[in-house]
Formats: C-alpha cells, sequence, structure tokens
C-alpha cells in the first residue's frame, strides 16, 4: 500500500459520506454536552429562524476530521485543522466530505477540505495539515 | 448582549482528565472506530470554563469557523488544563441586518505546562436585540 510520503500534491484524498440522522445529533449531544436545542428541537429551531433543526457544526467538522484518519491511519496525525461552516446541514442530508493536497514538505501534507451536500451547495470548507510521523 | 469591553476577559483555568469512556462515547456518537487515539475535534468538548458575561448559547447563534491547532498528540488518560478567552467581538452588518461575531480561543497545556492544542471558534449571534 502506498505510504503518506508517497503523496504528491494534487492528489484527491477518499471521499466519506455522511447522513446525519436525528438519532446520532442526539448522539452528539450528548457526548459533546452541547445540548443548544437547535439542534434537537425542531419548534425551537424554527422559532430562532433556522427552518428546523441543524446538525453541530462540530459534528460536520469529525466527519471531515474522521475522513482524514481514516486516510492517514497511523502514518501521521491532524496537527491542524481549520474549517468554515458555510451553509447549514440537516438530517438526511447526504454530505461527502473530500479534499485534496495542496502543497507538501518532506514532514507535512496542507490538504484542502470541502464537504458538498446532495444540492451540490458547499456545507464546509477548510485547511488540515497532516503531519507524516 | 455582548459588548467590546468583554474582549480579553478569560475563565478559570479547568483540569480535566481525558477519559476513556468519555472518547470512546464521541468516537461512537461521531462514527469512529474507538482505538488509541483522541479524534482531533474532541477538544470541542471541553466547554466547561465559563467567561463572565459571556452567556452562551444565544438565542439564534450559529458555529461559523473552527480551527484546532496541536503541538502534539493529545492522548487518552492524560490530564489537561485549559482556559477559554474572548479574543475579540466585532459586528458586521448583512442581508440579514447585524450580525455580532465572537470570536473565543481556548488553549490547553499538560501539567508540565507544555502547550497541547489551541482551537478558536468564531460565534455568529443575529443581531435583532441590540447590544
Amino acid at each position: 500500500m502506498k505510504s503518506l510520503s508517497d503523496h504528491q500534491v494534487s492528489e484527491r484524498l477518499p471521499v466519506r459520506k455522511w447522513i446525519p440522522t436525528p438519532m446520532q445529533i442526539r448522539q452528539y449531544a450528548e457526548a459533546s454536552g452541547d445540548f443548544n436545542p437547535i439542534h434537537l428541537d425542531d419548534n425551537y429551531a424554527r422559532q430562532a429562524g433556522l427552518g428546523g433543526v441543524i446538525a453541530h457544526g462540530m459534528l460536520s467538522m469529525a466527519q471531515m476530521a474522521a475522513m482524514l484518519t481514516d486516510w492517514i491511519g497511523d502514518e501521521g496525525i491532524i496537527s491542524k485543522i481549520d474549517v468554515r461552516f458555510e451553509q447549514m446541514v440537516r438530517p438526511g442530508d447526504t454530505v461527502l466530505c473530500s479534499g485534496f493536497i495542496r502543497a507538501r514538505s518532506e514532514k507535512v501534507l496542507v490538504c484542502d477540505l470541502a464537504a458538498f451536500n446532495e444540492r451540490d451547495e458547499r456545507v464546509l470548507s477548510g485547511l488540515a495539515h497532516i503531519t507524516i510521523n | 448582549m455582548l459588548r467590546k469591553e468583554l474582549i480579553g476577559r478569560e475563565s478559570e483555568s479547568i483540569v480535566v482528565k481525558i477519559k476513556p469512556e468519555e472518547v470512546r462515547r464521541f468516537a461512537e456518537a461521531t462514527g469512529v472506530p474507538y482505538n488509541d487515539r483522541v479524534p482531533p475535534t474532541f477538544v470541542g468538548t471541553l466547554l466547561h470554563a465559563s467567561i463572565d458575561g459571556v452567556e452562551l448559547p444565544i438565542v439564534g447563534m450559529i458555529h461559523g469557523e473552527q480551527k484546532i491547532t496541536y503541538s502534539r498528540q493529545l492522548r487518552i488518560g492524560e490530564t489537561i488544563s485549559y482556559k477559554k478567552r474572548v479574543k475579540d467581538i466585532y459586528d458586521r452588518s448583512g442581508k440579514l441586518g447585524k450580525m455580532t461575531f465572537i470570536v473565543l480561543e481556548t488553549i490547553g497545556y499538560d501539567l508540565t505546562g507544555e502547550l497541547v492544542f489551541s482551537s478558536s471558534s468564531i460565534i455568529i449571534a443575529q443581531g435583532k436585540e441590540d447590544a
């Protein structure tokens, strides 16, 4: 198998598909301690002007991080991950997390990150640094 | 609501142990295998540092951006001391009216005082009720 050090600039990373469910959002609220009702209570989220419950941004970011960790395995660590939440993610959306290698040095891969929903709207963009062990 | 005087205000230091059962629960909830590693966004659950005058969540607020940087890997079982600080507060006007941006920074050290991670969140509050 190809090792991390063999990857070159402009290569695409393996895509992670994610479909959030109300149950996962509830589980994430419990695991993270973030019980903001915009994630859990549809009426509340509507009154707050969000049109219904939305997934935690940090849950979307965790999917992006999972895409990276699945790819890097034991060969490195995520030393930096920066994201911008561009569109709301709702239960039932199909989100594809993707990335490509923008630049690299001997020990660090700089990756551009983007996640799109099934309507082709970008829901998240970002950047990560992978430090090779 | 949130005024500029709050910039620079800090929480107390909070000391926490990175407990295996909490990391496991986090891994399960986010759909990743639980192994000997702490998922990188786990530090987003270190929410217990409260800052006087900054009452979150504010109705209708959303999370705009999040940055996490590690100077080394966070390990299961280790003890971390973290602190939260208001890095910036600013207003912007957009098509939805006035919005307030709050930048919160969390910094975590190990018990030897070595920096482990820093994280920065931008929270956006719709400014229906004025400050």
